[in-house]
């Protein structure tokens, strides 16, 4: 054979094995299963999950074998950073994945819309307690034609974290802040007399961006699938935010350490963040017991909430899963029961999505480390009230887009306005979407 | 003028030729110890992480955030040691990630060492394809191929086995582009006598080359054996299960959603550093003139 | 027997690729047996590369979205041209290869040069020293250095302050970024270079030098003359595989900054890693790729004419 013939040869093979054997788009999933969730159910599962997630299904694994003869729950830790880089490839490839994962809410409409087949329809699983869940979560978890395919977990609630003792050394009456121009001036109070800024925020990751768009019931699309990052609640966050550190109030931290380090050195008076803080606060700065409450986020006007979410996961189970039925039944397990949501709050510090869990007695306990408040009640009470907001499949790339023109405009000098035009620009072009309004 | 020169494994005489023997000593000490600074600041910016590594793995992770940081080492070594076993049995992490490591070097460099002397050695139809199909291996980013390379695994019912880890990567590109450059300039009167005096190609090869070319080869296994050590993504990818884990795999998982365990992973990426450290050692002659003669061509 | 390497000056100017062998020209038939020993490796890389290899061609060729996916030509290249990212990661590469490598390759030069004199004590401590950062495992030292670099409180901006100088906001800077980038790079490989290339100039025979010594030449001289000359091959190894690096940079910004702020340290590797797992559009992901083996091959090529043909 000549040198050409060989090439040629090789080029053909190679061609007739990528057409036969490839799925473009992972439309080799499996088939759409119905699940089965009953107690009965028998055999081996695996789950993958990362950090406290694992060691709570590793947990609650060995309660349900224990009750269960003859199943086998095999958790793995797979690790957070790379997680989705394992379940895109599984996704995609139409192949590999286990019986159960865990993904994080903000990862749910992307996925449901780019594999509409890879994942199992909850509704026979959930289907009547809609109304005892996270209607955030549960809507966030949920594909085009509403059916759950992604069970709410844990809730990312919002509340506003400040010490009481510079408040009081400020003078200032914590309850007398009503919205968000009321603690700018509080803020300026406090720096002017205290030498403290107000937040700490990660404004090169677009700071608590989001969070405050989604407490006035917006995301960074509409239900049309239309892009809304430039509209004027959109533009009011921006504003905030720029004024806030044009006077000095906001202290930049990149990363999570180094809110840690700032919380642990005092630096600031507040911080908006979800109930997941009180774990970190409680671990890492127990030195500061004591001088920490809470309470709900200020408002922009009469039709904000008092709170928002950043965070939380819920678990799903793909149509790949060698065995559906048991996963079914053990999620079920995990999350639609009152002591085991309470157990995984206590233990793991999750907070749970599942309503009737927070009226648990755990729920309402006086929390020394805030003088005696009941925070977890507190944000229980919030939980109902996070407003539903839009993904779509094109979130991180708007994301992206977000974080350019939070350090733009806030960092930088460009106007709040034309950053976020130039965001929606952007993800305009990457997308094909179109721009509301 | 073309000159030939005979460079021998121990040179008998390294550098620049020192006049400083007449030198008093003085003058020696102001000329050198400026090169000596230099080299001592050099050391100390390559070692500082390092440092901060040591100082993390014996410290308490809440403890290492504070200002000023901690410069001394703690004492926390044993705690972070024993936490580091009891969440990811870094002890059964290690002997995996020698097992991988030691099985796929051996059979990689086989592979690397033939097939880098056949290409350099020898001008055989479909040379130049192979060789530009190497190259493109080396060039295209790994990311557009794990996918496809998942398929095939997944097929193959290789997911969460060593052979997934071993056998796609068995013909490494680099490997062998670095053999083919060190055979280039093999003395060839050698391979010819062997054939004046009867020898088949491959006790040629096996009898006359290889011993000859062991620095080369040196070199090659402690290049391949560092780069499946500290293999990341594929393994991630094809590792299914908590005990098969490889070490970056294992360190992986300390990184968590919110917290990191800093100490546990300084402490873990410490611990892996060390086989690679001796394996230096020990072969740091053979590396260094191996690296010599692969390199040392057009 | 003792190992030994033949080392031809240079001042014969071979074509590439064709092997050195001044006499015995084999014959048609003796040069057979150099396909039986390349085989395992073609057979392997046939088996397991030609899928992915083509795969990732084709898929180039059409779009994905929704799950769907559709034939598309040779759109996603064109896209390539209209999209103002591919440019700026393109530029970034580019701006990351005239920067770093040749300030890691004069580093590692100029280490190697110091640590070949032949006074110098301690060559195999301040060796291995060297060579550790290209031993360290990747989560490991991207992490140190995304803690070391943070703004407040960070271990280098600590330092810096004992030196009386203001902290660098280096992870939130567009310009520090890249700096913050490229130094991470430089930290892990000067070293490994600078092995490679001490190892070359400690081939260099004692006789060179007292040749040029007695000729009168001055150190300056010496250096220009007789060692970089010698230094040629190593160095274009170095150069070569540091450029490839360069252009495929992905794991340093990836886990230091991420690509950002604003994709002040967008690479097309990290681009594409973003379209093709975070947005699912492999298409476009493959576009780029190949894009970007392209110009590799192409700056790779033109290294070694310029590189060969110095006088």
């Amino acid at each position: 054979m000549t040198r050409r013939g060989i090439t040629f040869a090789a080029m053909v093979a190679a061609g007739a094995l990528a057409l036969t054997g490839c799925a473009f788009g992972g439309t080799g999933n499996g088939t759409t299963t119905t699940l089965k969730p009953s107690a009965d159910a028998t055999g081996k599962i695996t789950i993958w999950s990362w950090d406290v997630a694992a060691t709570a299904l590793k947990r609650l694994a060995k309660e349900y074998e224990a009750n269960h003869k003859g199943t086998t729950i095999d958790v793995v830790d797979i690790g957070y950073d790379n997680a989705y880089d394992k379940i895109s490839v599984g996704l995609q490839a139409g192949t590999g994945l286990p019986d159960m994962i865990t993904l994080e809410t903000d990862h749910d409409q992307g996925y449901l819309s780019q594999f509409p087949t890879g994942f199992a329809d909850l509704t026979p699983v959930f289907g009547s307690m809609k109304a005892d869940f996270d209607p955030f979560k549960w809507d966030a978890g949920s594909d085009k034609d509403g059916r759950l395919r992604m069970a709410p977990w844990d809730s990312g609630t919002v509340g506003m974290f400040y010490r009481t003792d510079y408040f009081s050394q400020a003078g200032i009456d914590p309850a007398s802040i009503k919205t968000w121009d009321d603690l700018v001036s509080a803020g300026e109070t406090i720096k002017a007399k205290l030498g403290k800024t107000l937040l700490t925020a990660d404004l090169s990751a677009g700071g608590p961006f989001s969070m405050l768009l989604q407490q006035q019931g917006q995301g960074y699309f509409n239900a049309d699938g239309e892009i809304t990052v430039n509209t004027p609640e959109a533009v009011a966050v921006m504003t905030l935010l720029k004024t806030m550190n044009r006077k000095g109030l906001i202290k930049n931290a990149k990363g999570w350490d180094a809110s840690v380090t700032s919380a642990k050195d005092g630096d600031s008076a507040v911080t908006p963040e979800a109930v997941w803080w009180i774990g970190t606060l409680e671990g890492e700065a127990p030195e500061l017991s004591g001088k920490y409450a809470v309470r709900d986020l200020p408002l922009f006007d009469d039709q904000s909430a008092p709170t928002s979410n950043n965070g939380g996961s819920g678990l799903a189970i793909p149509t790949q899963a060698k065995n559906p039925d048991l996963a079914a039944a053990f999620m079920k397990f995990v999350l639609a029961d009152d002591a085991n949501q309470a157990s995984m709050m206590k233990n793991e510090g999750l907070f749970p999505a599942f309503l009737p869990a927070l009226k648990s007695d755990f729920f309402q306990q006086p929390d020394p480390y805030f003088g005696g408040q009941k925070v977890y009640q507190f944000f229980g009470d919030l939980t109902p009230k996070i407003p539903s907001i839009t993904f779509t499949s094109d979130q991180s790339a708007a994301s992206d887009a977000i974080t350019n023109a939070v350090g733009a405009a806030v960092l930088g000098n460009t106007d709040p306005k034309k950053a976020l035009d130039d965001a929606a620009q952007q993800i305009a072009t990457a997308t094909g979407r179109k721009i509301a309004g | 003028m073309a000159t030939e020169l005979i460079v021998t494994g121990r040179a008998h005489r390294r550098g620049i030729p020192s006049r400083a023997r007449r030198e008093p000593l003085l003058r020696r000490i102001v000329l050198r110890s400026p090169v000596y600074l230099v080299l001592v600041i050099a050391s100390i910016l390559s070692l500082i992480p390092f440092a901060w590594m040591v100082i993390a793995s014996t410290h308490k992770t809440s403890d290492l955030f504070v200002t000023p940081l901690p410069i001394l080492p703690g004492g926390e070594f044993w705690q972070n040691l024993g936490r580091l076993q009891e969440s990811v049995g870094f002890g059964q992490v290690m002997l995996n990630s020698v097992l991988v490591a030691v099985l796929y070097t051996v059979f990689s460099s086989i592979i690397s060492v033939m097939c880098g002397y056949g290409l350099a050695t020898y001008r055989f139809r479909g040379r130049g394809v192979l060789m530009g199909i190497i190259l493109v291996t080396m060039m295209i980013p790994m990311q557009v191929l794990l996918v496809p390379l998942f398929q095939m695994m997944a097929s193959a019912g290789w997911i969460d086995s060593y052979q997934a880890l071993i056998i796609p990567f068995l013909a490494n590109a680099f490997g062998i582009f670095l053999m083919r450059q060190g055979f280039l300039d093999f003395p060839t009167t050698l391979i010819e006598a062997a054939r004046i005096d009867g020898a088949s190609e491959l006790r040629t090869f096996y009898r006359i080359v290889l011993p000859v070319a062991r620095p080369q080869i040196a070199a090659l296994i402690i290049y391949t054996f560092i780069s499946q050590w500290n293999s990341f993504i594929w393994p991630l990818l094809m590792l299914n299960s908590e005990d098969k884990y490889t070490i970056p795999v294992a360190l992986n998982t300390m990184i968590g959603l919110s917290r990191v365990d800093y100490s546990g992973l300084m402490l873990g990426s410490l611990l892996a550093t060390l086989p690679l450290f001796i394996l230096f050692l020990v072969f740091q002659k053979q590396f260094v003139a191996g690296l010599l003669g692969g390199a040392v061509k057009g | 027997m003792t190992a030994s390497l033949i080392v031809r000056e240079h001042g014969t100017r071979r074509a590439p690729g064709r092997p050195r062998t001044g006499s015995g020209r084999l014959t048609a038939r003796r040069q057979r047996p150099g396909l039986w020993f390349a085989l395992p490796a073609a057979a392997l890389l046939l088996v397991f590369f030609a899928y992915p290899l083509a795969t990732s061609l084709l898929q180039s060729f059409f779009s994905t979205k929704g799950g769907e996916s559709t034939f598309v030509g040779l759109d996603q290249y064109a896209r390539l041209f209209r999209d103002p990212l591919v440019l700026k990661s393109l530029g970034t590469a580019l701006l990351i290869l005239v920067v770093q490598v040749p300030i890691m390759i004069a580093l590692a030069v100029g280490l190697a040069y110091i640590l070949n004199q032949a006074w110098v004590r301690f060559r195999s401590g301040f060796r291995l020293i060297a060579f550790l950062p290209a031993i360290t495992t990747l989560v490991a030292y991207s992490v140190v250095f995304r803690v070391m670099m943070t703004t407040d409180g960070g271990a280098l901006n600590q330092i810096l302050g004992v030196f009386g100088a203001a902290p660098i906001d280096w992870l939130n800077n567009e310009w520090w970024a890249r700096v913050a980038v490229i130094a991470s790079i430089t930290w892990r490989w000067t070293g490994y270079n600078m092995v490679i290339i001490l190892a070359g100039l400690q081939a260099i025979p004692a006789e060179l030098y007292e040749a040029a010594r007695i000729d009168g030449a001055g150190r300056w001289q010496t250096f220009w003359h007789i060692v970089v000359p010698q230094l040629r091959p190593v160095l274009i190894f170095t150069i070569v595989t540091s450029t490839i690096g360069a252009l495929q940079l992905f794991d340093e910004n990836f886990i230091l900054t991420g690509g950002g702020p604003n994709n002040a340290t967008l690479t097309p590797v990290l681009y594409l890693y973003k379209i093709g797992f975070q947005q699912f559009d492999f298409g476009y992901a493959d576009a780029i790729a190949w894009m970007l083996v392209v110009l590799t091959a192409i700056i790779a090529v033109i290294q070694f004419r310029i590189l060969r043909e110095k006088p």
